[in-house]
């Protein structure tokens, strides 16, 4: 049971490339937070300097109060989990559990009876006599679980965890992680470029880029306020649908030339970024009245692919250069060339400033102009 | 692949055994003469069947003082196990360091000190001869076993197969190793000598019969009979001067030399291939 403090964490490898851009992070006891991110973000980088892989350039890293910055990995009392499992090939089962705790002179009788729970609890107790080589992907990545698990860290590390299984197993490893964690109780950092992954394992979530976090908070926080357009595009999938607007006095021009009422002091002239969810652009059927308050748009469709579930439509919207994807109920029969009539709603819209920051402005007034 | 075809199975086996046959002549004349007297070999052509003199010939030979040597072939085939495993045992022992320094550690100069060790590649013992005579006289080691050995007992070659096989290894098998708390040494003993088991059988084979088959340099610095090795003697046994060669004590000595290198080759036959072919990872 521990927290877990960052302060102003930097990262500068010897080349000169800083790969960590001063981090601030606090994770609470008992918490999973999921770091997340494009290759290359610095996540991976994060995760090892936590672990003691990586030396810390700058800042401070306590566990439970206690400054760990110069502590060897073995010191830090955390355990990790590599994306390729890292099983020591030549031990069974039993030895690959058992030896994190030998090296720490954890006498004999415990060492098994410890293992022995372990596998019980990750339903290993058939395997324990096998050699990783002689075991399934779900199963290796079960032993590096037990690993972490059998030495009772004060902190687990998984580093992309899941992303060598397919796809099945990876849905189900994924609730077992959950239920673990929730189950032992024990502090989480969790690295993953999938966001799926991100969204449904997350206490909270942390979206990197380019060495700094972008946003912190609750998936669903992300998901409904994006602090940027970087964790707008990057939460939510299929990505967020980005529309440049320009401001004409109380009005926002959309590239069409439909306009939306956004109310706040917006600075005449400037040109901002609106954006919208394929699953909040709303499709009107012909009779439909034009509901209150947005814009309708008018997008062409030149690309359908049916999810079963729902259907997403890639539709050419004028004055726009890239596709505006949207989301379809299963039974929308809108095929190929036919027009859509979307509605973009003001509240479920985001804005975002040329700074690609969020500006809050969608407490929405009734619509004017629009061109449905 | 297979082919379906028994006239190309037949053909190809018809000429393996010619092909082994040959081979194993030389190996058989010297057996047969190895058994008969000198005076059966100096009357008649080459024997291509074994003599009735086979057991007291080696009988002496392990007994006796040879003429011509002052000391017993026992004595001799000691002495080249204990120059051989030293070697060989001493190359692989350095060699694993020296790789495991390579491959692990950050230090200044590494990539330099790499290069350094693969260079002696290019140096064979006979060039360094005089000078590493030199040094093992200064040092008072002639006519001794750290003489035969020390000079032979560095090796880039098996430093380089290690290093190749240390870079497979994937990193995050170190890093397990380290959040595991295994310091280096531990890291090495329990980790990586489990993992290089095949490769250094291999290095050992190849390394013992290297060793073993040394001639120069124990010619040069043995002139006591008592660090006498089996591979040099043959030699000796050859120069009597005016008197017949003793063929039979000349071709039993080698029977009994050919013995530990063949033997080191079958107990580590499954090891050795394995090594060369596969790494287990």
């Amino acid at each position: 049971m521990a927290t877990l403090q960052l302060s102003a964490l930097q990262k500068r490898y010897a080349n000169g490339f800083v790969a960590l851009h001063g981090v601030d992070l606090a994770v609470e006891d008992g918490e999973l937070i999921v770091i997340v991110g494009p290759s290359g973000c610095g996540k991976s980088t994060l995760l090892r300097t936590l672990a003691g892989l990586e030396s810390i350039t700058s800042g401070e890293l306590t566990i439970n109060g206690r400054r760990v910055n110069e502590l060897e990995p073995a010191e830090r009392d955390i355990a990790m989990v590599f994306q390729n499992y890292a099983l020591y090939p030549h031990m069974s089962v039993f030895d690959n559990m058992a030896y994190g705790l030998k090296n720490r002179g954890v006498p004999k009788d415990d060492i098994r009876r410890r293992v022995n729970a372990t596998a019980e609890l990750l339903d290993l107790g058939a395997l324990l006599d096998r050699r990783p080589r002689q075991l399934s992907g779900g199963q290796r990545q079960r032993v590096a679980m037990g690993r972490a698990i059998v030495r009772e860290p004060q902190v687990f590390l998984f580093d992309e965890p899941l992303s060598n299984l397919d796809a099945k197993l990876r849905v189900q490893m994924r609730l077992e992680i959950r239920r673990l964690q929730k189950r032992l109780k024990v502090t989480s950092v969790y690295v993953t470029h999938d966001q799926t992954e991100a969204m449904t394992l997350a206490d909270r979530l942390v979206v990197m880029n380019a060495g700094r976090v972008e946003q912190c908070g609750t998936p669903m926080a992300l998901y409904e306020r994006p602090a940027t357009r970087f964790v707008a595009g990057f939460i939510g999938s299929p990505a967020m649908n980005f529309l440049p607007v320009t401001v004409h006095g109380e009005r926002l021009r959309l590239p069409d030339g439909g306009e939306l009422t956004l109310a706040a002091g917006l600075e005449a002239g400037s040109a901002l970024t609106l954006g919208v969810r394929p699953e909040h652009l709303v499709a009107l059927d012909e009779g439909d009245a034009t509901p209150e308050g947005g814009a309708v748009i008018q997008a062409t469709v030149e690309m359908i692919e049916p999810l079963g579930a729902d259907t997403l439509a890639y539709a050419r919207m004028e004055g726009l250069d890239e596709l505006l994807v949207v989301r379809l109920h299963g039974e929308h029969a809108a095929g190929e060339g036919s027009v859509l009539r979307l509605w973009l709603s003001p509240e479920r819209s985001h804005l975002f400033g040329d700074d690609d920051r969020r500006i809050e402005a969608h407490r929405a007034t009734p619509v004017t102009g629009s061109r449905g | 692949m297979r082919y379906q075809r028994p006239g190309l199975d037949l053909a190809s086996h018809l000429l393996l055994a010619v092909g082994c046959g040959l081979f194993f002549l030389p190996v058989w004349l010297a057996f047969t003469a190895s058994t008969h007297s000198m005076s059966d070999l100096y009357a008649n052509v080459a024997p291509l069947w074994v003599g009735d003199a086979g057991l007291s010939n080696y009988a002496r030979l392990i007994h006796d003082p040879v003429s011509g040597l002052g000391t017993d072939v026992l004595r001799l085939l000691a002495n080249s196990m204990v120059m051989a495993l030293g070697i060989a045992v001493g190359k692989i022992a350095i060699s694993l360091l020296a790789a495991y320094a390579i491959v692990f550690f950050r230090f200044p100069l590494r990539r330099l000190c790499f290069w350094l060790i693969f260079i002696t590649l290019m140096l064979p013992v006979e060039v360094r001869i005089l000078p590493t005579y030199e040094v093992v006289a200064d040092l008072h080691l002639l006519d001794s076993y750290p003489g035969l050995i020390l000079p032979l007992i560095a090796s880039a070659t098996a430093t380089f197969l290690l290093r190749q096989f240390y870079l497979t290894i994937p990193p995050e098998l170190v890093e397990a190793a380290r959040i595991d708390g295994a310091g280096p040494w531990r890291f090495l003993r329990d980790i990586l000598l489990p993992l290089s088991k095949t490769n250094i059988a291999a290095l050992f084979v190849i390394m013992f019969i290297y060793g073993w088959n040394q001639y120069l340099w124990p010619l040069l610095i043995t002139t006591n009979a008592d660090y006498l090795t089996v591979v040099v003697s043959l030699k000796r046994l050859l120069t009597t001067g005016d008197a017949l060669v003793p063929w039979q004590d000349v071709t039993a000595t080698a029977m009994l030399a050919m013995g530990p290198p063949v033997l080191v080759i079958l107990l580590m036959q499954r090891y050795f291939v394995k090594g060369l072919v596969e790494t287990e990872k």
